[in-house]
């Protein structure tokens, strides 16, 4: 990934950048019909051409629980979402390509679609060779009686699908010479895409190699291997020439694979002074059209969140996801971990009007003193120290009464397992460096060159992190899950320690000057295989005018990183992060009419926050030292999970309204 | 497809082109020019990382044809750069972190760069509302604004040298 300097110069090399010679431009016909037999299809590459069901690769990839619930490549006897590609046609230009979509016919016999979680439910299943809907169901927990407590609070929540919309939509350059395919991608995780190609297509994986190209954002868009990926890489090796295709926004909105989408219905068991004594739930995941990417986990995933940073010591929880004709659910920011935020927290204020306490209140009474492992298998620190400092600096309590501000406490699990990769090449005096994971806007490349300096004391100007290249490594997992810094950093000083013996081994001592005359290279694989979190908290305040125009006034934030690596970045990704997390709360969500059809047009039409929504900014850092050799936690995901809480609360304070979902719209709040 | 004969100048330099009517000018300048610091990200005039400079004024390259640039004067990104000088904008975006992925980031500078072009001040709501064209999924636009609040005194300072 370039650097600052470049991308401000408009020197980048994002993959639409990329020209190869005697490239071809693909373009992708896909179903206007949510649910559909596909009763034949002429022109362009299809089913007919390959017969194959997408591979696994990328971040929370748990695969198929059936096989008759994989997304094909095409479109094979049925169509299952608007937006299912079912053919592809290629051109020696995009204007070109766009107008070959015209000679694929397809013939469809239209079927009543799947829209809801209800009607997956209780409807037929939409694949053959399966008897439901269900992808995955799983309790969490352990049953137990009900506790004779003072109050017992039931209620239902929902959160909307989001689409992930980077502002650089997918990408993919496919080149094939005879024997090699090379892929140049806008990815987050180069090795998830190479192994999903490779089992997919039956490839030989000594033979493939991705290169990323500088990535536009992603979000969690771009780290699953999609089937237009499969597509370009199968024409590139058929036809022997390069293979580029690049997703308008409006397949974007279609066809990638949008984030939430999942429901929750909580009841909790609380004494009179709000110690919470148990923990029911239900969790439905919206997973869309197929198993295997996403909805295979997420709802095991949220589900054992949902206790939180507090110690609850009973909880049972039903996990659900079920298939409805929309495109696979996919991860967006947070990953299941703001669904799992919004519907405890949401349970935390009931909780303090019920018993008329202050929402900091009841969440301290159950904040715990010492480590704590939950019923549903998540492990915390002690948040008590934590919010105890997070509610006095954010001065909630003023700000309660001033401005009836909304609170959110939270805790972030870093997607740490499965670890991280890193190689070091020290020659003619440079140094650089690889990592499994891949930077799409997080400048990894200053916590590397940080950590270089200090344990070896590399000057940084001498250190360069190269794009993410299966070449260049043996095996790497991917950015994602707020783990790079964390995962990524803690591979960097594995890598650099080693080059140290190396050093120390063909010298006797180490020293910089020793390290740079000759050559060398380190290469590791660090496992990790704990859990690892950071606790954060946010306040936000509200204006709503008449007509029921929400303005998000401010934000607060207090956010434990364990070490701020990159302070100036960390800023950034709260403050960007933040935005998102109101996106969610007031203007975003990806809709489809009751037929299945996509409603949601446009960048506008999805909801994107512009500059005006800013609201005031407080972040407070926290550096309480992790167990990671360099001390860092997560981050990225931070904000998304705690905004939406709080600022729901706010607007539930100042309206009087309750709130049970998100987007919340005007219409709901006009009096 | 007829081609029409198209002339401009970009970045100083002038250009003649046979296109076809159809295309839109941010094509042209990526793939015809290979000036691919100007991005393409919505296709429907939303998120401004198209936005280039048309006699002077802002414009988002994707709502105008290739051909209606025929005579005109056109900016883009790689203009701003003089002999490998970073422009106070460029260099304001580093420093306050006006990007992250870098995608909008050309559109945004371009946007900013005309309205610092005019001369005149313009307070911290005025410039959100100036950004409302331009989308970044990344920074939340706090680095945006104080980016360009900076390259307006890094600007003065270096005008009142």
């Amino acid at each position: 990934m370039s650097e600052s300097k470049l991308l401000v110069r408009g020197a980048g090399k994002y993959v639409d950048d990329i020209k190869l010679p005697n490239m071809l431009y693909m373009a992708v016909a896909r179903s206007p019909h949510a649910r559909a037999r596909l009763l034949s299809v002429k022109g362009g590459l299809n089913h007919s051409d390959l017969k194959a069901i997408v591979g696994g690769g990328g971040e929370g990839w748990a695969g198929p629980t059936n096989p008759a619930m994989a997304h094909p490549v095409f479109a094979m006897d049925t169509v299952n979402y608007v937006g299912q590609p079912v053919a592809a046609v290629f051109a020696e230009d995009r204007y070109e390509a766009e107008d070959k979509l015209d000679e694929v016919e397809a013939e469809y016999e239209k079927l009543k679609p799947i829209m809801t979680i209800d009607e997956a439910l209780s409807g037929e299943p939409l694949h053959a060779g399966t008897k439901s809907n269900v992808i995955m169901q799983r309790w969490l927990g352990a049953d137990f009686e009900d506790p004779s407590s003072a109050v017992v609070l039931e209620d239902e929540f929902s959160v909307a699908r989001i689409v992930n919309n980077p502002l650089e939509t997918r990408g993919l350059i496919a080149d094939y010479d005879g024997s090699n395919l090379t892929v140049y991608i806008s990815t987050q995780a180069v090795f998830g895409i190479k192994a999903g190609l490779t089992s997919t297509l039956k490839l030989d994986p000594s033979k493939v190699r991705v290169i990323q190209a500088d990535t536009g954002g992603a979000f969690g868009s771009k780290s699953a291997l999609y089937p237009e990926y499969i597509m370009a890489a199968y024409a590139a090796i058929k036809y022997k020439r390069p293979v580029k295709w690049i997703e308008s926004r409006s397949e974007h909105l279609a066809a990638s694979q949008p984030g939430r989408g999942v429901r929750g219905k909580m009841k909790i068991f609380a004494d009179k002074d709000g110690k919470v004594t148990g923990w029911r739930g239900e969790v439905l995941v919206d997973a869309g059209a197929f198993g295997g990417s996403a909805g295979s986990m997420s709802p095991f995933f949220i589900g054992m969140q949902l206790t939180g940073p507090y110690g609850i010591e009973k909880a049972h929880v039903l996990a659900t996801s079920v298939m409805t004709n929309k495109p696979p659910q996919g991860p967006y920011r947070g990953a299941g971990r703001p669904e799992a935020a919004f519907f405890r927290e949401r349970m935390m204020d009931l909780l303090a009007d019920e018993l008329k306490m202050e929402a900091d209140e009841v969440r301290l009474i159950n904040t715990t003193t010492e480590n704590f492992k939950s019923p549903l298998g998540l492990e915390i620190e002690a948040s008590r120290p934590f919010f105890t400092k997070a509610v006095s600096d954010l001065k909630y309590r003023e700000k309660s009464q001033s401005d009836k501000a909304g609170l959110g406490f939270f805790v972030l699990l870093s997607a740490i397992w499965g670890g991280e990769s890193a190689r070091i090449d020290v020659q003619d005096g440079k140094v650089n460096v690889w990592l499994g994971g891949n930077q799409h806007g997080q400048e990894h490349y200053v916590f590397v060159k940080k950590l270089l300096n200090e344990e070896l004391g590399i000057p940084q100007d001498k250190v360069t992190l190269n794009h993410g290249d299966t070449g260049m490594l043996k095996d790497g997992v991917g950015s994602w899950g707020s783990r790079s810094a964390v995962v990524g950093g803690a591979a960097i000083i594995a890598a650099a320690r080693k080059l140290k013996k190396q050093v120390e081994n063909k010298e006797g001592n180490y020293t910089i000057e020793n390290l740079l005359k000759s050559n060398y290279s380190s290469e590791v694989y660090e496992n990790q295989n704990v859990q690892l979190n950071s606790f954060g908290a946010v306040l936000a305040t509200v204006k709503i005018d008449k007509f029921g125009m929400v303005k998000v006034t401010e934000c607060a934030g207090c956010y434990d990183v364990g070490r701020a690596l990159n302070p100036k970045m960390i800023e950034s990704q709260i403050i960007g992060g933040t935005i998102q997390g109101i996106g969610q709360v007031l203007y975003e969500e990806v809709v489809h009419d009751t037929e299945g059809k996509l409603l949601t047009k446009n960048l506008f039409d999805a909801g994107l926050p512009i500059a005006e929504n800013m609201p005031k900014f407080t972040i407070q850092i926290v550096e309480h030292p992790s167990k990671m050799p360099h001390h860092a936690r997560g981050l990225g995901e931070a904000p998304t999970i705690g905004v939406p809480v709080a600022v729901v609360r706010a607007i539930e304070r100042v309206s009087g309204k309750r709130m049970r979902h998100t987007p919340v719209k005007p219409q709901e709040l006009i009096v | 497809m007829k081609k029409v004969k198209t002339s401009f100048k970009v970045n100083g330099k002038y250009v003649e082109l046979e296109l076809e009517p159809r295309r839109l000018l941010v094509s042209v300048l990526r793939e015809d020019l290979g000036l691919t610091g100007t991005h393409n990200a919505c296709d429907t005039t939303n998120c401004g990382a198209c936005t280039i400079l048309v006699d002077g004024k802002a414009v988002k390259s994707c709502t105008m044809l290739g051909v209606q640039a025929n005579g005109k004067e056109i900016l883009t990104i790689e203009g701003l750069t003089k002999e490998g000088d970073l422009h106070p904008l460029q260099k304001a975006f580093i420093e306050k972190q006006g990007l992250q992925c870098g995608f909008c980031t050309p559109g945004m500078i371009m946007s900013s760069f005309w309205m610092l072009s005019q001369n005149r001040d313009f307070s911290d709501e005025e410039i959100k509302r100036m950004l409302s064209g331009n989308l970044c999924r990344c920074t939340g636009y706090n680095g945006i604004v104080e980016s360009i609040k900076y390259a307006k005194d890094l600007m003065r300072k270096k005008g009142g040298e």
